[in-house]
């Protein structure tokens, strides 16, 4: 009967999903080529329309073109996120590493006693105390996620070491004189590097989620630098009288957090390689 | 002793020493934070309208009455003691104790988060069984889809949608700050939908794997009926079924916030968010020390059920044969 397949054609998905990020990538990195109007430059008379052929998300509360600032603002959004991840990804793999490779020593208890004590904040409650208290804009929010981003890495990185640390080649490389340092980096890194991948895919999109959503109750960047956040928070005010503001930026997101999703459960369901949880 | 109470035992302490140094932690970043307590309490001495001699007096008084000289282990102790009372401070705005204030707002996020999280395993484990079942079916892939679909969306964009939808287009739901049962139901809805998603994947594929186990082939080339060994690997797939939808509860608990704030809805989620943003530092504190305390309980819960649902820890210690 063998294993069942949780995808028939993760080749597909992962091609969907990377051409919609390319799309979105594209079209925020040449926002001045792409963008028909300027994202600061105010307009008093066109304030508050709704979608049309000119403006095709509407304009916001000071005439400015929507579309062309969620372009702008994607730049910032997607730049922040990719380094907040990026960071997380190995500050996470190497401290999970050093867990797994350690497994019960000292180091490996003082690291999962942390990871005990971290999980226990809910992630939205620990971003919303720090900007609080530091005061709000992406800085603070993105040391609120550092705090917190780097644990599912380390939880995957120790258990895929624990999984592979007794295996004869790693044994082989022991007996053959190899230092704790080289193992470590030579033979298990290799094979964190994909599960880690596919769960910074994930975490990214999630990143990118929680980041919109702390931003729109008022905790992230600030105006008036077009940001997907800020944008939402200032739109805010404006809902019920052009919820398409808000429908706008959430298109763009929807869409980036989609392609990072299917990327990653199409790789996921390809490469296979190691459980992955992304809750 | 038996291993099972050994466990337990073990299980609680472990469980206070989490439970402590999270608080800890909390102490500290909420330490850490710029800005003089007391200049915030006091205001400064222009606003004050005092003038500065008693400014000072008043000044090193009250410094000295929240210990803000000592080190902040000694702080801590001091801070636990009165958190042990059940003395989390009093409010900057209301000037009425937090645990007062928190437990006014607690009945309402309980009325929405309990229904919320019954949907959310209901949807959750009941969806990802029957997707796992007919994988690769219509149905199956239409579970799929809404997975991917509900996690790419962010929760407020989905909530404010339906608001709109529910309250300005087809006026059903009305806007008020109340609490009536007329208004729980769509936001008790939404958070169950929004937060199930994770939890449907998860169990999918766990059920999956478990029906790709050679145990099930053999049951199933044995001619063992097929509500069976459905049932038998649904026995199987209990105990991470059970860690992950705690982990998608505290989730939840985390996304009622959103919820509470865009519907709202006058639970201690709105009110945190609203004293975070007023600077209300003792309600900000003593709701983190709430969530701590809550997401720790429920970590607890199911290591417990845990310790009680495994067999091989119901027996004594000493007849228990690892092997041969």
């Amino acid at each position: 009967m063998g294993r069942l397949k949780v995808n028939k054609n993760p080749n597909l998905t992962i091609f969907l999903g990377i051409f919609i990020l390319i799309m979105i990538v594209i079209s925020c990195t040449f926002a001045n080529a792409i963008a028909p109007f300027s994202p600061i430059e105010q307009n008093p008379v066109d304030r508050l329309k709704s979608p049309n052929l000119t403006h095709l998300m509407g304009t916001d509360q000071f005439g400015r073109d929507v579309f062309s600032r969620v372009l702008y603002g994607g730049r910032r959004t997607l730049v922040a996120a990719l380094l907040a991840t990026v960071v997380n990804t190995l500050l996470g793999t190497a401290l999970g590493l050093i867990a797994g490779y350690y497994h019960g020593k000292l180091v490996d208890r003082i690291i999962m006693r942390i990871v005990d004590c971290l999980v226990a904040f809910p992630f939205i409650v620990l971003a919303m105390i720090i900007t609080s208290l530091f005061g709000t804009g992406l800085v603070h929010l993105l040391i609120a996620i550092a705090i917190v981003w780097w644990i599912p890495f380390a939880r995957l990185s120790r258990s895929v070491t624990l999984k592979y640390k007794e295996e004869p080649e790693i044994l082989a490389a022991k007996v053959a004189g190899a230092s704790d340092v080289i193992i470590m980096i030579r033979e298990l890194l290799p094979r964190i590097f994909s599960p880690a991948f596919i769960l910074a895919t994930f975490k990214l999109g999630s990143l990118i989620l929680s980041m919109s959503a702390l931003s729109f109750f008022g905790l992230g960047a600030k105006p008036p630098t077009p940001e997907w956040g800020s944008m939402l928070s200032d739109s805010k005010a404006y809902f019920f009288q052009a919820p398409y503001l808000i429908i706008g930026i959430c298109i763009f997101i929807f869409f980036t957090v989609l392609s990072l999703n299917l990327i990653g459960e199409g790789l996921r369901d390809k490469l296979d390689p190691f459980e992955i949880i992304e809750i | 002793m038996s291993l099972r109470n050994k466990s337990i035992v073990s299980k609680l302490v472990e469980t206070g020493v989490t439970l402590l140094l999270a608080t800890l932690v909390l102490f500290i970043i909420i330490n850490l934070a710029p800005g003089d307590p007391i200049r915030i309490l006091l205001g400064t001495p222009e606003v004050a309208s005092v003038n500065n001699q008693v400014y000072q007096e008043k000044y090193q008084e009250l410094r000295e009455a929240y210990h803000l000289d000592d080190s902040i282990l000694v702080q801590y102790v001091a801070w636990m003691k009165n958190v042990l009372r059940f003395n989390l401070g009093d409010s900057f705005y209301t000037n009425q104790p937090v645990i007062i204030e928190l437990g006014k707002r607690m009945p309402a996020t309980l009325l929405l988060t309990i229904p919320a999280i019954i949907i959310q395993l209901t949807l959750g484990i009941g969806l990802g069984i029957i997707s796992a079942l007919k994988h690769n079916k219509t149905i199956d892939n239409l579970i799929r889809l809404f997975c991917v679909f509900l996690s790419s969306l962010p929760g407020f964009a989905i909530s404010l949608m339906l608001l709109y939808l529910f309250a300005v287009r087809l006026k059903l739901y009305e806007i008020s700050h109340t609490v009536s049962l007329m208004r729980l139901y769509l936001p008790t809805i939404t958070l169950g939908i929004i937060s199930s998603p994770a939890l449907i994947r998860v169990v999918r594929s766990n059920m999956l794997e478990e029906l790709g186990k050679q145990y099930t082939a053999f049951a199933i080339a044995r001619g063992v009926k097929k509500r069976a060994v459905i049932r038998g690997a649904l026995k199987n797939i209990m105990l991470p079924i059970m860690t992950l939808a705690a982990h998608s509860s505290v989730n939840l608990i985390g996304g009622s916030v959103i919820i509470e704030s865009i519907f709202s809805w006058p639970g201690i989620g709105k009110y945190a968010l609203d004293s975070i943003l007023l600077r209300d530092y003792p309600v900000v504190q003593g709701y983190g020390f709430l969530m701590i305390c809550i997401v720790i309980a429920i970590n607890l819960l199911v290591e417990l059920g845990y310790i009680f649902i495994d067999p091989r820890l119901k027996r004594p210690e000493r007849k228990i044969r690892w092997g041969g």
